[in-house]
């Protein structure tokens, strides 16, 4: 019999897995008004405008139409794997956030007890993370096999060659971040990088900001966003391995998409902008988890921005970027950053 | 790739990213600039210029008689003859002369706004004014006659046109319908 302390913790997890699962569902829906807002701007439009004041209530109504809409099987798909495919990109997407920090520990006011923004603090938090949103790649060719239709399986196929060629680019930056903070916890990299925003990781002269970049290519690649979003390309594949799906499986891919955004977006900031450290010392008492929020939110408009700036690389370019660019960088940057740490 | 050699300037600018930085200082410039989109008709309206060729206007001089003599020259003149033109005797003091139109029609269906018509008015009692929101929802509005022609349009002549109003979409149940506030007026932001 477990005695009520333990029990306290195990109720206190999963309180926390809910709220951030219920945020990481609600998350979508600002993103997807603010994205459609950004490509409206720069394209000198108004984007969503007419339902709701400044068009905020679209989400809501894209959402009702998602869920009503007719839920279409191809014929002669595979009903399992298809069913089966949404779900296995979203669950690894949900899944990462499990080793994310969000912050330091709190004081809760009222009941009095510390409590940490975190799920888990795994001291091989970075290799967990890596290694589960690799997993996300085979909703994307289970969904694309599935679907019995020739673009789709082209999207799939595009998608592994992708995320095989780019998680071996990331995977370098992770072990930059690593070596110059010395663990593989995220909460320590954090810690790491206190004080000014000189001690952040991108400062970290001279390997710091290539690291960053190739972070940065190798993170946009794993996305799918442009200018690598070669699977979902809809000028030579309609739609990618999406395109026979529809309603909420359709937007089940989506919410893996977002989420994995957020995700880059976070680890970018955990591991080279000094997580929730203030850039400099304020003298108004600021909660650390708003720089957190305020750092990621300024990549996720970047992602948004640079979509709307590039045009999509071509295969055979996205495979040179990949493997006769980015993957040699790393391994000069690499031994730099071996010989800076002796 | 050009195989002209090695060149250090090239390479440089692709380390610092110096072609991605300039298109992402041009979106960004667009991003934060404001948007060219007119909302018409929930907020803002074009005043088209005087030039402009709508629907037809019949005038009226400054005694309210009605300028049209029934001369028939715009229905001879219209290239695909979609004005009728009917005259009457009428001395009541109704038209400037004694010849009024006793049925003066246009098919805009067929009206092609080429505006052959309003040059050949000896007497300018036609003229093609800036009334452009011409749908309905069957054959009601195609057909327009003498009485709904002699009605003055919203934007009056005086007014120079060429700008952007503020405007209201009313909904009624006889259908939809564009008010307009001409007092004030803003040029268009291009």
């Amino acid at each position: 019999m477990p005695d009520i302390a333990t029990l306290l913790q195990v109720l206190l997890i999963v309180v926390k897995v809910g709220v951030v699962t219920m945020i990481l569902f609600g998350l979508p829906l600002p993103l997807t008004w603010l994205e459609r807002k950004v490509a409206g701007h720069i394209q000198v439009r108004l984007g969503p405008w007419r339902v709701g004041p400044h068009g905020l209530l679209q989400p809501f109504a894209d959402m009702i139409k998602l869920l009503f809409k007719e839920d279409i099987v191809p014929y002669k798909a595979d009903k399992l794997l298809f069913n089966l495919a949404p779900l296995i990109t979203m669950v690894p997407a949900f899944a990462v956030f499990v080793a994310i920090p969000f912050g330091d520990s709190v004081m809760i006011p009222f009941i009095n007890k510390e409590v940490t923004l975190y799920i888990s603090d795994m001291n091989v938090g970075i290799l967990y993370i890596l290694a589960i949103s690799g997993l996300g790649v085979y909703g994307l060719i289970l969904g694309g096999w599935a679907s019995n239709s020739k673009y789709a399986l082209l999207g799939g196929l595009r998608s592994s060659a992708q995320m095989i060629s780019y998680e071996v680019a990331m995977t370098f930056a992770a072990v930059g971040v690593v070596m110059m903070t010395n663990s593989l916890s995220l909460v320590e990299m954090v810690k790491a990088q206190s004080g000014s925003f000189l001690s952040w990781n991108i400062f970290y002269l001279p390997v710091g900001p290539v690291w960053f970049v190739i972070f940065l290519i190798a993170g946009l690649a794993e996305i799918n966003r442009i200018p690598f979003d070669l699977t979902e390309d809809e000028g030579t594949l309609a739609a990618g391995f999406h395109t026979e799906y529809s309603g909420m499986k359709f937007a089940f891919f989506m919410l893996a998409e977002y989420v994995a955004m957020v995700t880059i977006s976070i680890l970018a900031v955990v591991m080279f902008f000094g997580g929730w450290n203030a850039p400099l010392e304020v003298p108004v008492p600021i909660p650390p988890i708003f720089w957190l929020v305020a750092k990621a939110a300024a990549f996720i408009y970047f992602f948004m921005w640079i979509r709307f700036t590039l045009p999509r690389y071509r295969y055979d370019q996205l495979m040179t970027i990949g493997w006769k660019i980015l993957i040699p960088v790393a391994l000069v940057n690499l031994l730099v950053t071996g010989f800076m740490r002796i | 790739m050009s195989r002209k050699g090695f060149d250090l300037f090239d390479l440089i600018k692709k380390v610092l990213f110096t072609d991605f930085v300039k298109g992402l200082t041009v979106t960004l410039g667009y991003n934060i600039s404001k948007s060219i989109t007119m909302r018409y008709p929930d907020e803002e309206k074009w005043i088209p210029y005087r030039r402009f060729r709508g629907l037809h206007t019949l005038n009226r001089d400054e005694n309210g008689r009605e300028l049209c003599v029934a001369c028939e020259l715009c229905s001879k003149a219209c290239p695909t003859g979609c004005i009728t033109v009917i005259p009457e005797e009428n001395d009541s003091g109704r038209g400037i002369a004694d010849r009024v139109a006793k049925v003066w029609t246009v098919n805009l269906v067929r009206c092609l706004f080429c505006g052959y018509c309003e040059d050949a008015c000896p007497t300018r009692a036609l003229r093609l004014g800036r009334e452009y929101e011409l749908a309905c929802a069957d054959y009601s509005c195609t057909l327009m006659s003498r009485d709904q022609l002699l009605v003055p349009q919203p934007v009056p002549e005086s007014i120079p046109g060429g700008y952007v109003v503020k405007s209201k979409l009313e909904r009624t149940p006889q259908g939809i319908k564009v008010t307009v506030d001409l007092s004030k007026f803003k040029k268009r932001s291009i």
